[in-house]
């Protein structure tokens, strides 16, 4: 339970970026981040004042070969397909778990077993900083689906909007609310949503942004890139 | 026009070639506080990482890597653990950079809390008890050295300010905890306390800093 007293709140953010907590409650924190408001300030005000105590430790020099190792795995031609990579890559965050493998199996199962015609574009959105998938968003001919891997509801009185942000674009464009179902279908693939564009979803008012510009925080973000 | 001219005054300050390609939908994600926001070059790399520039990864690891590595070897403590946790931490930098936004805080404290958690998440998987046997590594000496240096920390004077107001005991479990990535039962074992003990000193330590670094 994440608690709602502003103390015990602070001090379980706080104890969360420490990382003295065990895995149970540091994996309930890391999912709570992305829906509970406070709870994210309360993390982000840690991040922020703790990091300075990063400087009493003395840098050193990594050994030879690790950027080159690091740079092998971002390397960009010949990209793998979409199931090996997901597995290969969303390495469950912090403390990776059976549940995430069994999130991404249902997941890779679900991609497998999509009506056809099959989807020819795929966006996993995670919470920002983390790894955990959280929504998967498939589009083709037969339109967009849009679906929540995990449970996640937005805070009280408000919803989960989605956008996508074309690629060179500077802004982005609203795909429409989601509904409390946890699911968004298009009848049609909008022009921004293609491959390289990145989809993000952000809290706003139940109608949706009044602004059609994102006004609340962006809780998920994926790329999207081709099956 | 406000955005690209933040944009390039960022630009201006790191001057690095190579950069620009690609969607700079990302820049979005700030809110529009980040005026006021003391963009850092790391924050302005990060950006570009996201928006896929592979030069950006290169240098941040040039400018961070020796930071970072510092911090990860302190935790893990073995130089082939330490070299795994960067390869995780910047390949999942390179993946969730479009998600940095510098209204979320500073790009090295982003950076240090994503090798951190890596560096704890390996510890944690792999078993300490190497380390902690080991008479060699001297428990003892290696927590007073960090202690002693918070007097010289000249980058926190707030922090520093407020971990003065801590008790001795508060001070020590929260410094171990997040410098060595110690857990409760961890900081516990170093500093023979019992683990209730070492629970309530973190608890009252973090309130006490959070109404200090409040005020």
């Amino acid at each position: 339970m994440i608690p709602q007293n502003p103390d015990d709140l602070h001090v379980l953010a706080g104890e969360f970026v420490l990382g003295v907590l065990d895995e149970p409650d540091a994996r309930e924190v890391a999912e709570a981040l992305a829906t509970n408001i406070e709870l994210h300030r309360a993390v982000t005000f840690w991040e922020e004042h703790l990091h300075p105590l990063s400087v009493l430790v003395s840098p050193a020099l990594p050994p030879a070969g690790t950027w080159e190792a690091i740079e092998a795995r971002i390397a960009k031609p010949a990209p793998p397909p979409v199931a090996p990579r997901f597995w290969e890559n969303v390495v469950p965050w912090r403390w990776s778990t059976a549940g995430f493998a069994v999130a991404a199996a249902g997941l890779a199962l679900w991609i497998l077993l999509m009506p056809a015609p099959e989807p020819s574009l795929v966006a996993v959105l995670h919470p920002p900083q983390q790894d955990q998938p959280s929504w998967i968003a498939t589009a083709g001919r037969s339109g967009v689906v849009v679906r929540a891997v995990t449970a996640a509801t937005p805070p009280n009185d408000r919803a989960f909007e989605l956008w996508a942000i074309a690629p060179g674009a500077t802004r982005p464009r609203s795909l429409g609310v989601i509904p409390a179902s946890g699911e968004l279908r298009l009848g049609t693939v909008p022009p921004d949503l293609r491959d390289g564009a990145t989809l993000a979803i952000s809290i706003e008012p139940p109608g949706g942004s009044p602004t059609q510009q994102p006004t609340g925080p962006v809780v998920f973000v994926g790329s999207v890139k081709p099956v | 026009m406000q955005r690209p001219c933040i944009h390039l005054r960022a630009k201006r300050v790191i001057s690095l070639n190579g950069l620009e390609s690609g969607s700079r939908g990302a820049l979005w994600l700030r809110n529009m506080d980040s005026e006021t926001t003391a963009l850092s070059s790391i924050g302005v790399l990060i950006e570009a990482v996201g928006r896929g520039s592979q030069v950006a990864l290169k240098r941040l690891y040039e400018l961070e890597s020796r930071r970072l590595y510092g911090i990860a070897l302190r935790i893990v403590q073995r130089p082939e653990v330490a070299a795994d946790v960067m390869q995780e931490a910047f390949v999942q930098v390179w993946q969730n950079a479009a998600a940095f936004s510098a209204d979320r805080g500073a790009g090295a404290a982003w950076l240090t809390g994503i090798v951190r958690f890596r560096a704890i998440d390996a510890v944690r998987k792999a078993g300490r008890e190497i380390l902690t046997d080991d008479p060699a590594l001297g428990d003892a000496a290696l927590e007073p050295d960090v202690i002693e240096k918070i007097d010289a920390l000249a980058e926190a004077a707030a922090m520093k300010r407020c971990l003065k107001l801590l008790d001795d005991e508060q001070r020590r479990s929260i410094v171990l905890a997040f410098v060595d990535g110690l857990s409760h039962s961890e900081i516990a074992e170093r500093l023979k306390a019992p683990l209730g003990s070492v629970k309530s000193w973190i608890r009252r330590g973090l309130l006490a800093l959070r109404r200090c670094l409040q005020s």
